[in-house]
């Protein structure tokens, strides 16, 4: 097998330009027409970003719905998208946009947010570098990602299954070079529901099943 | 004495320290200048007293000069800031020019160190007319405004935004604190120093000094809110809590601030607090010295919970501190402390004295409540607001200034 090289990243929030939204229709219309980066930003991004992973819902505008509109359903419905469910973020969008106008269809009146409470839509730029690490075990893999930054557990497992192949993480696309002999380290990193998960968390985690996987080989 | 990086891998882990290393490995022999209007007091310089040595340790070239101005220069640039904040101010045009000028004959001393930066950061509104001065540079410029703009007094806004729009990118803390401005602006919240005399760990003798200095109870529980003496931090709405919780339960309370003796303001304030407590053996209001940072620390540490119930607030570097000492923090349900306190998990956020009493009145019966919330709020402080990830926010934007970008990724 080819050396795992690993990687960093760090992550940098800033404005999108697009005017903040003040109530449900705004909302709908700023996600119609946002670019891909803002959508992927307020859904997969937010766990790199410096404000408390909201335990409930894993992206802003479930938790916006929740905390400034006051509406429950919607957040609901939102806040079961997992968008690395979708082939493309643009069918991520369209599966969003269609949550909002099934919601938009059962109100009577738009709900609004008080000034101040705007959605502010951000998007982000990020710097990838090598972090000098090459791990050219499977065995040790776990023992490695334990030690890995944040930022590297979020660029080879999460941000990955962006990349070709789409879908898959770093780890497993590298796995696969030799499918037959690390079988069981592939199917233990299948086994995570990654989504719901905040990076620190999802590092113990995965490195827990490459252990367990390891010790029942 | 700053300390150096390898002190906080005991604190952050050595992976993210190695992570900086990496990152300022790239820009190695980057030529990074700051520039504000002081080198003592306030938050700005203190970021940039610990950020200008650990950038030069992670091999940039890092330097911080200070713009000097005369007194009136100094009444203007308040009435900006203010201004900037959203209070009407009167700045004439006569005033504008002085300020043109100030920076003008500042900008003759710093002239060679400016045109030969890669990139040159300038902190608020004091210096930032020395852009427009620069027209030899060589470097990319950023303006980082630390205060909330969302709501300036427009007439003011009117005036600096000329100045601030031909920046290359500009910084603020929070995208609430925004306006619109035709570059990119960059979202880099504030952080706390772990290490510093405000925040580090203390003996237990050196908070029992400070217990028996206050004559603190140690066996009763102890309410604490640390912040100056105005009005938008609502110690008296915090005092009416106080009141109501203590027909149930024996608790002391601490309101302990800077001190505010040239603030017209904040001595009306101080008055009223004082009129609110009465005679009250149990609630303590500290008027403290600028630099009492242990006595902060201490009292911070001792307390059962902490306090912010403001009614407006910026980013609330009080409620990090906090929280860092492993405490729930009842805040008002405002600005930053939104970013932070989350509802059973870091602390509560409250819109009225009922509410924070209401709170208190839960943690003190649920102490288990109060030692889970106070670990969950102290990881979510390493994770997110320590001076570690606020430098490689820095070190990050000034690789997306100086590299080129490939859609919203930069590769080195």
């Amino acid at each position: 097998m080819t050396p795992f090289e690993v990687k960093d990243c760090a992550l940098l929030a800033r404005m999108s330009g697009l005017p903040p939204a003040l109530n449900l229709r705004e909302l709908r219309e700023r996600i119609a027409v946002c670019g891909e980066n803002v959508l992927f930003h307020h859904f997969c991004e937010t766990t790199l970003r410096g404000t408390f992973d909201n335990p409930d819902y894993r992206n802003d505008f479930a938790v916006w719905s929740k905390l400034y509109l006051g509406e429950r359903v919607l957040a609901e419905r939102l806040g079961i998208l997992d968008p690395y469910d979708f082939p493309s973020l643009a069918e991520l969008r369209a599966a969003t946009l269609e949550v909002l106008d099934e919601r938009l269809s059962e109100l009577t009146m738009i709900p609004w947010a008080r000034p101040g409470d705007e959605f502010f839509f951000m998007e982000s730029t990020t710097v990838v570098f090598d972090a000098g690490i090459r791990i050219t075990q499977p065995s040790r893999l776990g023992a490695y990602i334990r030690k890995m930054t944040n930022g590297s557990v979020y660029y080879h497992f999460l941000e990955a299954r962006r990349r070709p192949p789409i879908g898959k993480d770093d780890f497993t696309a590298w796995l696969m070079e030799d499918e037959e002999a690390n079988r069981p380290y592939i199917r233990a990193l299948a086994s995570i529901d990654f989504y719901f998960h905040d990076l620190p968390h999802l590092r113990r985690e995965v490195g827990r099943v490459l252990t367990e996987a390891k010790a029942a080989i | 004495m700053n300390a150096t990086l390898s002190a906080y891998e005991g604190v952050v882990g050595s992976a993210v320290i190695r992570q900086l290393r990496q990152l300022g490995e790239k820009l190695a022999g980057t030529r990074i200048v700051h520039v504000n209007s002081t080198r003592e007091g306030g938050g700005v310089a203190e970021i940039l007293e610990w950020m200008t040595p650990l950038m030069s340790e992670l091999g940039l070239k890092a330097s911080w000069e200070v713009i000097h101005g005369s007194g009136r220069f100094f009444e203007i640039t308040k009435a900006i800031h203010n201004g900037l904040q959203g209070h009407p101010v009167q700045i004439s045009g006569k005033d504008w020019k002085v300020y043109e000028d100030v920076n003008a004959s500042n900008f003759e001393r710093l002239r060679p160190v400016l045109e030969e930066a890669d990139i040159v950061v300038v902190h608020d509104p004091q210096p930032a007319h020395l852009l427009k001065l620069c027209d030899r540079r060589k470097g990319k410029w950023i303006w980082r405004a630390h205060i909330d703009i969302s709501r300036p007094f427009r007439p003011t806004w009117k005036a600096l935004r000329p100045f601030v729009e031909k920046y290359d990118a500009s910084i603020f803390s929070m995208a609430e604190f925004a306006q619109p401005l035709p570059h990119p602006q960059f979202l880099v919240p504030p952080s706390i120093d772990p290490l510093s005399e405000k925040n580090r760990d203390l003996a237990s003798v050196e908070i029992e000094a400070v217990r028996a200095e206050y004559g603190l109870d140690p066996s009763r529980p102890l309410l604490v809110q640390i912040s100056r003496f105005d009005r938008f931090k609502d110690p008296v709405g915090v005092v009416a809590a106080y009141r109501m919780v203590r027909k149930v339960a024996p608790v002391q309370l601490v309101l302990a601030g800077g001190g505010a003796t040239d603030d017209p303001e904040g001595k009306a304030v101080l008055e009223e607090v004082m009129e609110a407590a009465g005679n009250d053996p149990d609630i303590h209001v500290l008027l403290l010295p600028q630099d009492s940072h242990k006595t902060v620390n201490a009292l911070q540490r001792m307390a059962t919970v902490i306090i912010q119930k403001s009614t407006r607030e910026g980013f609330g570097l009080t409620v990090t501190e906090g929280m860092w000492k492993g405490k729930p923090v009842i805040g008002g349900d405002v600005g930053g402390i939104r970013l932070q306190v989350v509802n059973h998990h870091t602390g509560f956020l409250v819109n009225t004295p009922e509410g924070a009493a209401l709170r208190i009145r839960y943690l003190l019966h649920h102490q288990d409540g109060i030692d889970r919330m106070g670990a969950i709020a102290r990881e979510f402080v390493r994770e997110n607001f320590l001076l570690t990830r606020h430098i490689r926010e820095y070190l990050t934007l000034m690789l997306v200034t100086l590299r080129p970008t490939q859609g919203n990724v930069v590769g080195v």
